[in-house]
């Protein structure tokens, strides 16, 4: 469906940080999207995950390497509040991100009753966005990323926000979308999520592919890692106290 | 993207923007009206009442016609200049033309506008000038501008993306134009034809400006050889500016985002 051939990208930041003020965000990254399956990503924050998914959805291109996707096949990123503006009630909010995710207006009206149910947001549908709490805002980013209709769904920590009741609702609205004939690039902190969800799991580490394999033990290994470089980090702590007290 | 796809995104996009512009201020809409108003009222207070130019009311309706168009040019090339960096959060979540973003202030501005222009001719009815065959001029002219601003609002967005600090050359750009293309004082009246049709020439926002004021004031008809002349420029630079945008758009993403 999609691969990813020794991609690499920089951008220039400010002299003096990063590598001479070149940050790598992705250095060599190669993996292949199969049809249908559902492809998770994990790791730490700052790594490349979202880089990844906007390369494969075509907002950034690499520095270097290749990307092959299937002839017309059409990607969209979910991610939570698609540019709300905060002064545009809830209602205009996702007739905008309807019509921008490729929606006729025709269409993008038929969805809003769909998306103030769904979203449970009631009368504050008709209410300016900045009126709502985080959690409304995730529930109607949320809702209004669903009605996306795509070859290859990527997702951005959509079900990370969110209350307890609201989020079993979406995971099994996603859930729903994933196992179907879906395919799918899942990015998540949750590893539940991602073991419950995924067929495969790629480990980004510092902008690389650390492991790629079965959603079990490539997350047993990204744990692991954690919990070493926690150690490593209690240890220098320790040292540094112990530095200061002498 | 299909070109409908395109022109009914911008178009939706233009119609939010007017209700955010409306929803954000307590008087609303009424700002569109109110605005230019308290121009006039600015100028009748420091050229008749402080400066006792005693210019009368024809210099009221000079004023006027380029203050109102001027508004027009400089405000919208202003916002369009910003409108890419001003929707970071959306550049970094969709893959749409970037032309889209100052597109969509070049055409909330045009909404805006038309209200503008209404109240204009209420004020030249006020003053006593009323419509005559000339005005149908105003269509072309009017046009021009449009394409006049779409250029230089698209270049102003792809340099502003690039390096930010085109944002400040563009409103000093601006102000310089303010008082450069004979909005407070007329470019015919320069001392030498020479020198008024160097000027005309070298800008022209001052001939677009003068245009308005030979049509509305004197039922004058433009130069239409020079009319069309900054049309056609304005219409490559607009094609150009069109072509770099997509040719550079993943490139444009990335400067917004980081």
């Amino acid at each position: 469906m999609l691969e990813l051939k020794h991609v690499s990208l920089d951008y220039h930041s400010s002299k003096g940080t990063f590598d001479h003020g070149v940050h790598h965000v992705l250095n060599d990254v190669s993996f292949k999207l199969y049809e249908n399956e559902t492809l998770g990503i994990i790791g730490r924050n700052g790594v490349g995950k979202t880089t990844s998914l906007r390369i494969m959805a075509d907002i950034l291109a690499p520095t270097r390497g290749d990307i092959i996707t299937r002839r017309g096949a059409t990607a969209s990123l979910l991610t939570l509040g698609l540019g709300f503006r905060p002064d545009l009630s809830g209602r205009d909010n996702a007739m905008l991100s309807a019509v921008l995710q490729g929606a006729s207006e025709r269409e993008a009206i038929g969805f809003l009753e769909e998306i103030k149910d769904f979203s449970e947001l009631g009368d504050s549908f008709e209410e300016p966005v900045k009126t709502y709490s985080s959690g409304m805002r995730s529930r109607l980013g949320f809702t209004t990323a669903l009605m996306t209709h795509v070859d290859i769904l990527l997702i951005d920590e959509v079900l990370s926000v969110g209350d307890a009741q609201f989020k079993a609702k979406a995971e099994q609205a996603m859930k729903e979308r994933i196992c179907g004939e879906q395919t799918v690039v899942f990015v998540s902190h949750s590893d539940s999520q991602v073991q419950n969800l995924c067929d495969r799991v790629i480990w980004l580490d510092k902008g690389s592919i650390a492991a790629q394999g079965d959603p079990e033990t490539v997350i047993a290994q990204y744990r692991e890692s954690i919990r070493t470089q926690t150690r490593a980090n209690k240890k220098r702590l320790a040292d540094v106290s112990t530095d200061l007290k002498a | 993207m299909t070109v409908s796809q395109y022109f009914r995104l911008i178009n939706i996009h233009a119609r939010m923007l007017l209700k955010v512009d409306a929803n954000t201020f307590k008087l609303g809409f009424l700002w569109w009206f109110l605005e230019p108003l308290m121009w006039v009222g600015v100028f009748y207070v420091v050229f008749n009442l402080i400066l006792d130019s005693r210019k009368g009311g024809d210099f009221m309706v000079f004023l006027t016609c380029g203050k109102f168009a001027f508004i027009w040019f400089s405000k919208t090339v202003i916002q369009a200049s910003g409108s890419i960096v001003a929707s970071k959060g959306l550049v970094g979540k969709i893959n749409i033309p970037k032309s889209v973003w100052p597109m969509s202030a070049i055409q909330e501005s045009l909404y805006r506008q038309s209200s503008v222009y209404l109240l204009l001719f209420v004020i030249l009815a006020f003053f006593g000038i009323y419509p005559d065959i000339t005005w149908l001029w105003l269509v072309p002219v009017l046009f021009v501008m449009y394409l006049m601003i779409v250029a230089v609002g698209l270049a102003g967005a792809y340099l502003v993306c690039v390096v930010r600090d085109f944002q400040k050359f563009i409103t000093l750009g601006m102000t310089f134009l303010l008082f450069t293309s004979g909005i407070f004082w007329d470019v015919r009246d320069v001392g030498s034809e020479e020198k008024t049709q160097f000027l005309l020439a070298i800008n022209p926002l001052a001939f677009m400006l003068d245009a308005h004021r030979q049509i509305l004031m004197h039922d004058t008809a433009p130069a239409a050889l020079h009319l069309l002349l900054i049309g056609v420029g304005a219409s490559i630079l607009i094609g150009l500016m069109l072509l770099l945008m997509r040719r550079y758009n993943h490139y444009l993403a990335l400067k917004v985002i980081t």
